[in-house]
């Protein structure tokens, strides 16, 4: 398993922001829905070891990143992409990917090839040479997904990927997520279900902090289905049944 | 469509351990022209040149010890205040959920920028009646430098120039009285043993800080590397 949490907690003050969560996850594409103010984020940013949990246990790749050694080993082998990811603006693509690159301690011979695979999978082999203060928000977005994966990583987490990104860019992503998912453990927050919908083989819906639901895709639609939930989508039908449930 | 970056692997491939000092020296690079290093250079050598205008034309302030330092003591309150000031990062805690170098590229940065511009400020005084020589200026630049580490480890790397600004009012009013105290190190003779440990211990925590937890960002307190 690459991610093992077992009661996990983190609390702000006297708030509880991911209130006792337990859960394992090994390779695949691994969905976490769930409102404004669920928990995702503060799981994610505990997920990619900058926010220590206040309590529980949590295993990634095999580790306890509550150690320094440990996290050092995590962390190379890591993924991460914020939801609020910041720029240079005065960086090339290929600038802010290598970057990273060096960063996640890379073996230097790799870093070239590394990166400009990244900056391709992305789509923006074009504007590799570009700044960033040049680029759209969706294309900054997707720079931000390059240096999350140019280090081939084992354990990818993704707070809002596809925030900013049309339509085309949408598709080709996911696709780009299922190929991921086949080696790694790749953990995609979001508020969009349909990107659960087509990327996901698992999902779970947080909700004050609570897992409250774990399954595939196929079961939280199964979730909603004669329940009468509001939804356009199957999906987001299952989604309103099972936070219903929850509260 | 080809991403076009250069590949050093083309052609004569370089030692792996050439290779290896290559890349941490264009990390190094990287890693300054985020943090606009550059930029903090020139503002450096700006003070020096604002400092060897003040000694070489004789500025003065008349008034008592407070007046007579008041030059010198801002422009090192200026350079301290480049030097914390150029530990703000942009990518926030992405980049703390990277491997092993951003500590020692932080320290690095901290202590080379803050030799510089005691190389700059030092050889601005050359020639020139600095209070107290060059032994002061050593000691008033390491305490300020580090009280604008500290200032942005705990407030974010943008408010770094908040603890050199605060000390130089602290101090500019302390002056004007007669303290005692060796954590006012400026009023120190520049030989005074409390005063010089005073502000190397203050260097020695701004460093560590900075270095161990990084500058504070987005209002979040950072986690220990």
């Amino acid at each position: 398993m690459n991610i093992e949490l077992d009661d996990l907690t983190r609390r702000f003050g006297k708030t509880y922001a991911v209130a006792g969560v337990t859960m394992e996850a090994g390779p695949g594409v691994f969905g976490l829905l769930g409102p404004n103010g669920a928990g995702k984020t503060s799981l994610l940013r505990m997920m990619a070891t900058v926010l220590p949990p206040t309590s529980g246990r949590l295993q990634l790749l095999g580790r306890d990143p509550g150690s320094y050694g440990p996290r050092r080993e995590i962390r190379r082998r890591l993924g991460y992409l914020p939801q609020n990811l910041g720029y240079y603006p005065g960086f090339t693509v290929v600038e802010f990917v290598e970057y990273f690159a060096l960063l996640k301690d890379m073996p230097p011979g790799q870093v070239p090839r590394a990166v400009a695979r990244a900056v391709e999978q992305v789509g923006l082999g074009d504007k590799a040479r570009a700044k960033l203060r040049t680029l759209s928000g969706g294309m900054l977005r997707r720079a931000g997904i390059a240096q999350a994966i140019v280090n081939d990583p084992e354990l990818l987490l993704l707070d809002e990927p596809t925030a900013g990104l049309d339509p085309e860019q949408r598709v080709s992503f996911r696709a780009m997520l299922r190929g991921l998912g086949e080696h790694a453990t790749v953990v995609v927050s979001t508020h969009l279900v349909e990107d659960v919908g087509a990327a996901c083989s698992q999902v779970s819906l947080m909700d004050a902090g609570k897992i409250v639901f774990h399954g595939t895709p196929a079961e939280l639609v199964a979730r909603g289905e004669g329940s009468g939930a509001a939804g356009d989508a199957p999906l987001e039908r299952g989604y309103s049944a099972a936070l219903a449930a929850a509260r | 469509m080809t991403a076009a970056v250069q590949d050093p692997a083309a052609g004569a491939a370089p030692a792996p351990v050439a290779r290896g000092r290559r890349s941490v020296l264009r990390l190094a690079r990287l890693y300054s022209a985020s943090r606009r290093i550059p930029v903090a250079l020139a503002l450096l050598a700006a003070l020096g040149l604002l400092l060897w205008s003040a000694l070489n034309w004789r500025w003065s302030i008349a008034g008592g010890p407070a007046a007579q330092d008041f030059i010198s003591l801002t422009v090192e309150a200026g350079a301290a205040s480049v030097i914390a000031v150029s530990t703000h990062g942009p990518f926030g805690e992405v980049e703390r959920a990277t491997g092993r170098w951003l500590p020692y590229l932080r320290a690095g940065a901290a202590v080379a920028l803050t030799a510089i511009a005691f190389g700059a400020l030092a050889a601005a005084a050359t020639g020139g009646s600095l209070p107290g020589g060059s032994l002061a200026l050593l000691r008033n630049l390491a305490g300020l430098a580090g009280l604008g580490l500290l200032g942005a480890a705990a407030l974010g790397g943008a408010f770094g120039w908040t603890g050199p600004l605060a000390y130089l009012l602290v101090t500019e009013v302390a002056l004007s009285g007669h303290p005692t105290t060796p954590w006012i190190w400026a009023a120190r003779p520049p030989h005074d043993l409390g005063g010089a440990l005073c502000a190397a211990g203050v260097l020695v925590a701004g460093v560590v800080a900075v270095t161990v937890f990084g500058t504070r960002d987005s209002g979040r307190r950072p986690a220990p590397e």
